[in-house]
């Protein structure tokens, strides 16, 4: 059978620089077919090329048998090919009916008609959405779900989901892969990006693995296994240094006492919560999605203001402080490190060295008064190089680097404030597996250098491999506390929802 | 100016230096129930303070001094004509023994039979550690004596001293003045540290310049008491936690004036080395009770706690009785004989455990 979309011998260079190096990828009728890869593997540039957002250097595209031109996403959906994206692309401000209907506008629109509509077609889907409600006010799963929506409207033959569940809660990602199921029993193929490895071997028909651009392997979901996905990632086998190690490990010992957070309430986020962070240890707090773990350490570093009346405080060696800005917490040596990197950590537009050397400047780390660019340069070298960050030209904009890349600039930039107490909230959030056990290593190497370190994660085996200590965060408050040794995933989770 | 200013206004909304919290117990501080799970319990009632004597060790009872036998029974050893307030090993072979009328009598050694005073008149001490020919003395405040070491602690007083007495010449010297109520003493080389129980922490001197001081450990979660050699490092008696209420009361001496002076000293709010035990007491229903039985997170005015430090005096762990349990008030502790040696005055029981069992702070990943 002719497959739906070929891609024969790929290539896409940005300034001279291949991202796809002769990828060639066939994705069959009816079939989920998972793309995998560290990030800058070109995942997300051959599906760019496949949706119509940019254009191969080299090589072909086949829709249907016939060899394609797409100039546009837009000619790319009237050939029924659709993207959802990540972050949704739909407009907040409208109704879900609005958005799904949005490029069928006419001159004169009929809201109700509209709505009927769109509540009969989402209930074909079997999505349970209120066509009538705005974007802004959904989950992200019911926006995941009108995404979709959009896309089947446009009779999309091929949906390409790019990291569908990154956002998504457990019992979301169920829905999400029950919708998947009732995609493809309509005939719809499915293109699935995704770094959760096991998500892909649950619900994909094949699977294909890209490492640097080049296509390294494709076959049935069925041969692979875990180790054998990452061992295709990153060309090396892993498992000694992520999740699940086996080797013995001491626990640090407590140094000094860094941080103390005393009574810290904020009114129904944070409740009475309190807890110390010591000098050379790798403290941790788990937590589930809304128990008060990321707006606690926002109002440890200032990035969160509390009103007057909220109590509690917050004792950095020994000293009572109460930050209402990110500067002065900096310049006393905390230093948050976002979960949302797109948003907080870094300017996308702007240079790496640029991002490193703003860094230096808040924390009042730099020799000159002025802003000095020969300065700039050689700290950005300096990061660049001990982060290992790539590609290494420190001129390269941001927004054109991996997440994994990403996070290292928003961790140098951290750095380079010369911190006493670090914060880590999702450190590897959206980054591949190779990049994961270097943040791993880096913050294993900061722990070990005497700096106190916090790490918030929603990710037990991540929690469970770093830690020294492990808080557990429910409600507000801090309810658990566990030796980093002596922990397993089912007593914290127990902890966490109890 | 501005300093000032926001004084006042962080006294106004209760926070900066005017909240009222108290430091969390993690870390090495995390709640266990060690002291209630030992097996070895020895009920004495009024047991205070402990101390080894060549190779005995001794326990204070009110004023009662009892000996362990070697069958683990506490037999009596000496009885006093007033209560027994601090134990130290001194001179040779000789043990020092401080009374609770301020007197100081030794037992054996170089210095048998001699009694000593320290000077202005302190009969409240707390604490003793000796060396050589010198003794040194804690005496906990100027104005009350050791049973009103609550009254104290409301009276927001800090008249607390340490004096040096020459055990050959009967001469005694102030050492150090002006401590919130210093409860032990141990020697760290030269220096001496001493834990100031109303400030929440530990304090090291230098007898020879007693102006240079320096704090080791602060911001502790329980009201310090006393210091006792380990092999590697020192145990920390902790007789009662910090409370919230406690620290908020702390903050209200009009308040504090009043409960002195309308209600039972029983029913104060205060720290207390056993509470829970009337329904007079001001911390009672759901904030400590679940379906009849006592939570053992609930807010507490009396603990069981004390702390191994290591050599630089920072927290290794701890060993604790919660507030549902039956080892609170710890004010005294021993290693002797592969065993440490807890003596919980508020429940009136000195408990062991083999030092074997005993966790080292240290874990291995697995």
């Amino acid at each position: 059978m002719t497959p739906i979309v070929e891609v024969r011998k790929a290539t896409k260079e940005y300034r001279g620089v291949p991202v796809v190096k002769d990828v060639s990828f066939t994705l069959r009728r009816g079939e989920v077919h998972a793309l995998l890869g560290e990030n800058g593997a070109g995942k997300s540039t051959l599906t760019k090329m496949i949706s119509g957002v940019v254009q191969p250097t080299s090589g072909e595209i086949w829709i249907d048998g016939e060899r394609a031109e797409l100039k546009s996403p837009s000619e790319a959906l009237r050939r029924g090919i659709a993207m959802v994206y990540q972050e949704t692309s739909l407009i907040p401000s409208l109704t879900v009916a609005q958005n799904i209907y949005l490029m069928d506008a006419k001159r004169l629109h009929r809201l109700r008609g509209l709505y009927i509509a769109g509540q009969q077609f989402l209930q074909s889907l079997n999505f349970h959405v209120d066509p009538t409600a705005m974007v802004s006010g959904l989950g992200a799963g019911q926006k995941q779900m009108v995404e979709i929506a959009r896309a089947v409207h446009h009779n999309a033959k091929v949906i390409v989901f790019d990291e569908p569940t990154a956002t998504l809660t457990p019992e979301e990602k169920h829905q999400f892969f029950s919708l998947v199921a009732r995609l493809k029993q309509r005939g719809v193929s499915i293109i699935f990006i995704s770094h959760a490895l096991e998500e892909a071997l649950v619900i994909a028909d094949r699977i294909t693995v890209l490492r640097d651009g080049e296509h390294v392997v494709t076959d049935d979901a069925a041969t692979f296994d875990r180790e054998k996905i990452v061992r295709a990632m990153v060309g090396r086998n892993l498992t000694g240094e992520l999740y699940g190690s086996s080797r013995k490990r001491k626990v640090r010992p407590a140094g000094e006492k860094v941080l103390s957070v005393q009574n810290l309430s904020m009114g129904n986020v944070l409740r009475n919560t309190s807890f110390s962070v010591f000098a050379g240890q790798i403290t941790s707090i788990f937590g589930l999605i809304g128990s008060g773990r990321t707006e606690a350490a926002k109002v440890i570093a200032g990035v969160l203001k509390r009103d007057l009346f909220h109590g509690g405080q917050v004792r950095l060696f020994g000293r009572p402080v109460r930050y209402r800005v990110p500067r002065p917490a900096v310049r006393d040596g905390i230093i948050y490190v976002t979960e949302d990197r797109k948003v907080e950590g870094f300017f996308e537009t702007m240079s790496i060295a640029e991002n490193i050397y703003l860094g230096a400047l808040a924390g009042g780390r730099t020799k000159s008064a002025t802003v000095s660019m020969s300065e700039m340069r050689t700290i950005a070298k300096e990061w660049i190089a001990a982060l290992d960050v790539k590609p290494g030209s420190a001129d390269a904009r941001v927004i054109e680097l991996s997440g994994g890349n990403q996070q290292k600039v928003v961790v140098a930039k951290a750095l380079v404030q010369k911190p006493r107490l670090i914060i880590f909230d999702e450190p590897t959030r959206g980054v591949d597996v190779g990049a994961i056990a270097e943040i791993h290593h880096l913050i294993n190497r900061l722990a070990d250098e005497g700096i106190a370190v916090l790490v918030i994660s929603s990710y037990l085996p991540e929690i469970l491999q770093l830690s020294d200590r492990i808080l557990v965060c429910r409600q507000g408050r801090i309810v658990e506390e566990f030796d980093g040794h002596q922990a397993d995933e089912e007593t914290i989770m127990y902890a966490a929802v109890h | 100016m501005i300093g000032g200013l926001a004084g006042v206004i962080d006294n106004l909304f209760g926070r900066g230096e005017a909240a009222v919290t108290v430091p969390p117990l993690d870390g090495a501080l995390r709640p266990n129930r060690k002291l209630d799970e030992a097996t070895s319990r020895s009920v004495l009632d009024g047991v205070d303070c402990l101390a080894i004597r060549g190779s005995t060790l001794l326990a204070s009872a009110g004023a009662a001094l009892f000996a362990l036998a070697a069958n683990g029974e506490w037999l009596l050893h000496r009885r006093f004509d007033a209560g027994v307030a601090g134990l130290s090993p001194v001179g040779g072979d000789g043990l020092a023994i401080a009374l609770e009328n301020g007197e100081i009598v030794i037992e054996g050694g170089l210095f048998d039979g001699r009694r000593y005073r320290t000077g202005g008149g302190g009969i409240c001490i707390t604490a003793l550690a000796g060396t050589g020919a010198n003794l040194y003395v804690a005496i906990g405040s100027a104005t009350n004596t050791v049973r009103g070491w609550q009254r104290d602690l409301l009276e927001r007083n800090a008249t607390g001293s340490v004096w040096r007495i020459d055990l050959g010449s009967g001469s005694t010297t102030p050492v150090i003045e002006n401590l919130a109520w210093p409860a032990g003493l141990v020697f760290d080389g030269d220096n001496l540290v001493c834990s100031e129980a109303w400030k929440h922490r530990l304090v090291r001197i230098d007898p020879a310049r007693p102006n240079l001081r320096q704090v080791p450990y602060a911001d502790l979660p329980g009201y310090p008491g006393r210091i006792a050699q380990a092999a590697d490092g020192y145990w920390l008696a902790l007789f009662a936690p910090r409370s919230q209420l406690v620290e908020f009361v702390l903050r209200e001496p009009a308040y504090r004036k009043r409960m002195m002076a309308e209600v039972p000293e029983p029913y104060w709010v205060a720290p207390k080395l056993r509470s829970g035990r009337s329904f007079y007491e001001s911390l009672q229903g759901g904030g400590v009770k679940h379906l009849g039985m006592v939570k053992p997170w609930a807010p507490t005015m009396s603990a069981g706690l004390c702390v191994k430090l290591d050599r630089a005096f920072q927290p290794r762990f701890s060993l604790q009785s919660r507030a549902d349990g039956r080892t609170h008030g710890v004010t005294g502790v021993a290693e002797y004989d592969g065993r440490l040696y807890v003596a919980a005055r508020g429940d009136g029981v000195i408990v062991s455990l083999p030092l074997a069992n005993v966790p080292t702070g240290e874990g291995v990943r697995a």
